[in-house]
């Protein structure tokens, strides 16, 4: 299985993230994460939406078939060296009274990751990384605290070629979108 | 909205001095659009727009259906006819789903069709309100576009755009919800209308690109055993002139799709059959030695291909497509050209070389000798028992000259037309290719004849079929159309009962019906008919069903336990073609 990442520019309609996600479940593909935001561009949505697949082909395939929607500018597919990504993970974790204290140095030296909330008796610490950083810091809390509740964003990622989205778009049309 | 206006304003109406309603906006939008027909069915939540509808009666000819499904269908065979969107009018809920089977049939056929369905009001959006359904939910995956209208003063942008796109690059059904708010709310400035120029994020490429062109060139050029496959995209494209140069040009055999035929008419000498699961022997056997395919506007549907795995690997292919996601989805394309049909045959005929293949087309002639001894000739000469669909199509095909147009259900009867009519006019076959939807061909025979009114229009119905629509015989005789049809009755869901019995040890299962007496049931609606059940009757009663004035059904009563063949079984690779 190859983790893709697929990076859908469309205008801002109602309704798109359906016609989007129905291509998926028709090939029944899992969405392991998806996020939207607007871009840099005002009126034009992208959509960053990763899976595992085993097929190159399928997953073209797929990217052509996102194409075809009305609303689409753009769709791009990138393996992972391709893009520069990174996701967002929230922990709430439990410091009861007497209980074990935050290790704050280590936290913010070893992992990166920062307290920015403070209960009464729990923090809420952010982490930013790759997957597999947050895994591993997941990791080093579970070990040490209780986690009462545990979030992660989905991947955003731009590409690493030069160009930007304008670019890919027909020429005529960069006047409305600059 | 993004639509950008690249004209200038061509076509724009006069503001009017007073405002208008949404209802009102959408009658002008209509009439701005060009049409003038519109198959529908009034209900609650679209009665303001049929209210708009009655002072625009003299503009639009509003066709009152008797089921939903039937003004889709009905709508579609207009489509095919006109080269244009047909128009739909139905109301919220059930009206909306009973019109579901019509949009999927459009979509995977690639008829434009602009569907406007009633909703409920705004403020009533999510309520479960009466006939309220999720319309735009529902047809979402079944358009190529849809879009909820909510304001009266979105209504002439977004009709705009749904004819632009429904027409534009590969056609398709587009939906329009319209809340019942938005039909009576007015306007709050004047009504204008622009027709839609362009979709920033929709621009369909139609002329190809030049170094595609030229690699496709190369490869037919040098090719020794060249095979073109035209599909419905040439009909579509309206480019049987340009295919027909094609092919004398370089001559190479020319083989359709089942919506391809009638591109090119039966009996040019470089037309050697239709293929796919029934087509002919030939045709299908060939195809596996080819070294180049030339695919035309077709898309290697699996009723083509049998196992695709298995399909043309010793083939280079050729596949000028005008929607980019058909390439390379079921058989990789050597050498893609993307663009319309008719443009891209055009620009590639300058770069292809005379030639005239003759060894290799002789070799169809062969195949075609022996489909005609072992299955053409036994169908067309028996004289014993009943009647046989071929010799239907057959007579039929004769005594029309092959310059009707058939509109076709689905089943044994569709294939058997297919196999023995003989086209000779373009765009003279409506079928219901990809969706294969029962019930499909008297409502959109109806509307053939109204998109073609100086054609002979001939419906060729199953037994079970017509029951799936047979209303919209009303709708013929009070329209008035003079749509023949006949009905070729086995008793059996024949095709399913041949499926049982190759491929189930004859466990028929539920294929047999008890049916009425259909002549009779068309007089019920006012419609002329009788029944054949005798060879030595069939000409006298195909020549009084063509020539009767006005609509006409004339059952045939054929032989119960017919089969089709040539047969690919499913799932079996072409080559494994049965001729028995």
């Amino acid at each position: 299985m190859t983790t893709y990442t697929i990076c859908v520019f469309t205008s801002n309609t109602i309704g798109l993230l359906n016609r989007i996600t129905i291509i998926f479940t028709r090939r029944r593909i899992n969405i392991e994460s998806l996020t939207v935001s607007e871009t840099e561009r005002k009126g034009v949505s992208r959509f960053t939406i990763v899976i595992k697949h085993e097929s190159r082909d399928e997953v073209e395939k797929l990217v052509r078939q996102i194409r075809k929607i009305v609303e689409v500018l753009a769709v791009f597919g990138y393996l992972n060296d391709e893009i520069v990504f990174n996701e967002i993970a929230l922990f709430k974790v439990s410091t009861p009274l007497g209980g074990k204290a935050i290790d704050v140095e280590t936290v913010n030296k070893k992992h990166k990751a920062w307290v920015v909330y403070w209960g009464l008796d729990y923090v809420v610490i952010e982490k930013t990384g790759t997957e597999t950083e947050i895994f591993d810091f997941f990791a080093y809390l579970r070990l040490n605290h209780e986690i009462l509740e545990f979030v992660r964003s989905g991947r955003v990622a731009v590409g690493k070629t030069e160009q930007g989205l304008v670019e890919y778009l027909p020429e005529a049309d960069w006047a409305y979108y600059l | 909205m993004e639509t950008v206006s690249v004209l200038p304003e061509i076509e724009t109406k006069p503001a009017t001095a007073t405002m208008i309603s949404g209802s009102e906006a959408l009658m002008h939008s209509l009439v701005a659009e060009g049409v003038d027909t519109i198959f529908g069915y009034p209900g609650g939540a679209i009665m303001p727009v049929y209210d708009a509808l009655y002072d625009f009666q003299d503009q639009i000819n509003h066709i009152l259906v008797r089921h939903e499904q039937g003004a889709g269908h009905a709508a579609q065979g207009y489509a095919r006819m006109q080269g244009r969107a047909g128009v739909v009018l139905v109301t919220s809920g059930p009206g909306a789903t009973n019109l579901v089977t019509a949009i999927a049939d459009a979509l995977i056929d690639s008829t434009p069709m602009v569907c406007i369905v009633g909703q409920v009001g705004k403020k009533l959006l999510g309520t479960d309100a009466f006939q309220e359904a999720d319309v735009m939910g529902v047809t979402m995956p079944i358009t190529k576009w849809n879009y909820q209208i909510t304001s009266a003063d979105e209504v002439a942008e977004v009709v705009a755009k749904a004819f632009y796109i429904a027409q534009i690059g590969r056609p398709g059904p587009v939906l329009i919800d319209i809340t019942k708010s938005a039909q009576q709310e007015m306007m709050t400035r004047p009504f204008t209308y622009e027709p839609c120029a362009g979709i920033v994020s929709y621009r369909p490429r139609l002329t190809p690109k030049q170094d595609q062109l030229e690699v496709a060139a190369k490869l037919i050029n040098n090719a020794k055993r060249p095979y073109i496959l035209a599909g419905h995209g040439v009909q579509i494209a309206k480019a049987e002139d340009e295919l027909r140069a094609f092919a004398e040009k370089t001559g190479i055999p020319v083989a359709t799709t089942l919506l391809g035929q009638s591109t090119i008419s039966t009996d040019h000498p470089l037309y050697v059959g239709w293929l796919g699961m029934h087509g002919n022997y030939g045709p299908n056997v060939l195809t596996d030695q080819a070294d180049v395919i030339i695919a035309v506007g077709m898309r290697f549907d699996d009723r083509v291909t049998g196992d695709a795995s298995k399909y043309i690997r010793q083939a280079k292919v050729v596949h000028i497509e005008i929607d980019p996601s058909e390439v390379d989805k079921i058989i990789k394309a050597h050498a893609p050209v993307i663009g319309d049909a008719k443009e891209s045959l055009r620009a590639l005929l300058p770069l292809v070389h005379e030639n005239d293949h003759t060894i290799w087309r002789n070799e169809f002639r062969r195949y075609d000798a022996i489909e005609y001894e072992k299955i053409t000739e036994p169908e067309l000469s028996s004289t014993e028992g009943k009647i046989r669909m071929a010799e239907v199509i057959d007579m039929l095909s004769r005594k029309t000259n092959g310059e009707a147009v058939l509109v076709t259900d689905v089943g044994q009867h569709q294939m058997m037309a297919s196999r023995y009519y003989k086209f000779r006019r373009p765009n003279s076959l409506v079928t219901s290719g990809g969706m294969g939807t029962m019930g499909f061909a008297l409502p959109a025979a109806f509307g053939t004849q109204m998109g073609a009114p100086d054609r002979q229009v001939v419906a060729i119905i199953g037994d079970g079929c017509f029951q799936m629509t047979l209303q919209e015989l009303g709708t013929i005789v009070q329209n008035k159309q003079p749509v023949k049809t006949i009905i070729l009755n086995n008793n059996f869901l024949g095709m399913v009962r041949q499926w049982q019995q190759l491929f189930h040890q004859r466990r028929y299962s539920f294929v047999e019906l008890q049916n009425p007496n259909f002549v009779m049931i068309a007089q019920g609606f006012g419609m002329d008919g009788h029944t054949c059940d005798a060879r030595e009757s069939l000409s006298d009663s195909l020549d009084k069903l063509l020539a009767h004035d006005g609509p006409y059904l004339l059952e045939v009563v054929v032989e119960k336990e017919e089969n089709v063949f040539p047969m690919v079984p499913a799932g079996a690779s072409i080559s494994q073609i049965r001729l028995s």
